[in-house]
């Protein structure tokens, strides 16, 4: 057994026991890797912050469950995206047409987006941020089965047996869902844009 | 619910599409802010939930321990007490002389 899995198991020992620093630390190694994993899938701020802190409660109420078939990170970002999920699909029933996601970002991040070259230019740079503003509606409009993939894969980088194992679905169900996205993102931004893209 | 019979075609134009839209996702979504410290919401939230149980003492489960609150305390705790002894000290008044025993008489039997 390497070092490091004996470490997790005692870490995960530790937590299972209750030590309240032992999870200070889990908040700390995780609250980044979370609390940007639930602002890409919920697009707002405050609803974000407070997503990821519900994200470590049920973590601190289930770690019991936890069996360590899985790295205890793989773990944590599976109850993270199935705690998003749900929240997306319970704000969907709530306020389908109230929702403003990334309404809080400031222009200068958001600007990123576009290559630096793109940005050269003051029109290319509104261009790139009306763009970014495009994507963004178009996958907060997305269902949440297929924005949880689009978001794993394409911003979170994660390999397909990582996704597999955090969506609990088969690698041909996470490619086809994926490819769908894909294809459901390019044509809701082409109708937004009124152009083709790529 | 399996559905991999929609798997994509690797087809060099799909590839291109998908990079490009992978692009895109990644402008939109990639600059996510930096994250705020949950620690305190977190403890907040297992303190409430759990009636009291975990996270009672705020103070011994921060993470970083509190030492200039101990020392400011400490100090005033020390400061206080000084006073406290300056302010009693010239009430308590001087002991009482210790007088020598008077010598023992010893009477003369009957």
């Amino acid at each position: 057994m390497k070092d490091s899995d004996e470490s997790e198991r005692r870490f995960i020992e530790r937590l299972k026991e209750r030590d309240e620093r032992a999870f200070l630390e889990l908040v700390a190694l995780y609250q980044a890797r979370v609390y940007k994993l639930v602002f890409r899938m919920l697009g707002e701020k405050h609803e974000a912050e407070d997503m990821a802190q519900e994200v470590f409660v049920q973590i601190f109420r289930a770690v019991d469950s936890f069996r360590g078939d899985s790295r205890l990170g793989t773990w944590v970002y599976r109850i993270a995206v199935n705690a998003c999920k749900n929240r997306i699909k319970y704000l969907g029933r709530r306020r389908a047409d109230a929702q403003e996601p990334y309404e809080e970002r400031e222009a200068p991040a958001a600007a990123r987006f576009a290559t630096s070259s793109e940005l050269s230019r003051p029109d290319h740079l509104v261009e790139g941020l009306q763009l970014e503003r495009i994507v963004q509606i178009s996958i907060a409009e997305m269902d949440a089965d297929f924005r949880e993939v689009l978001v794993l894969r394409d911003v979170e980088d994660l390999s397909y047996d990582e996704i597999c194992e955090i969506t609990g679905l088969p690698e041909g169900t996470v490619k086809s869902r994926l490819h769908r996205a894909r294809a459901m993102l390019k044509a809701a931004v082409e109708r937004k844009l009124g152009e083709t893209i790529a | 619910m399996t559905d991999s019979n929609d798997l994509p075609n690797d087809s060099e134009g799909e590839r291109v599409t998908d990079d490009a839209i992978r692009t895109l996702v990644r402008g939109a979504l990639g600059t996510a802010e930096d994250p705020p410290d949950l620690t305190r919401g977190v403890q907040e939230k297992i303190r409430v939930r759990s009636r009291g149980k975990f996270y009672a003492d705020g103070w011994s489960t921060t993470k970083h321990p509190p030492v200039t609150t101990y020392l400011v305390t400490s100090v005033l705790m020390l400061v206080a007490m000084g006073l406290i002894y300056a302010l009693l000290h010239p009430l308590s008044g001087e002991p009482a002389p210790a007088r020598p025993p008077e010598p023992v008489r010893v009477l003369p039997g009957p």
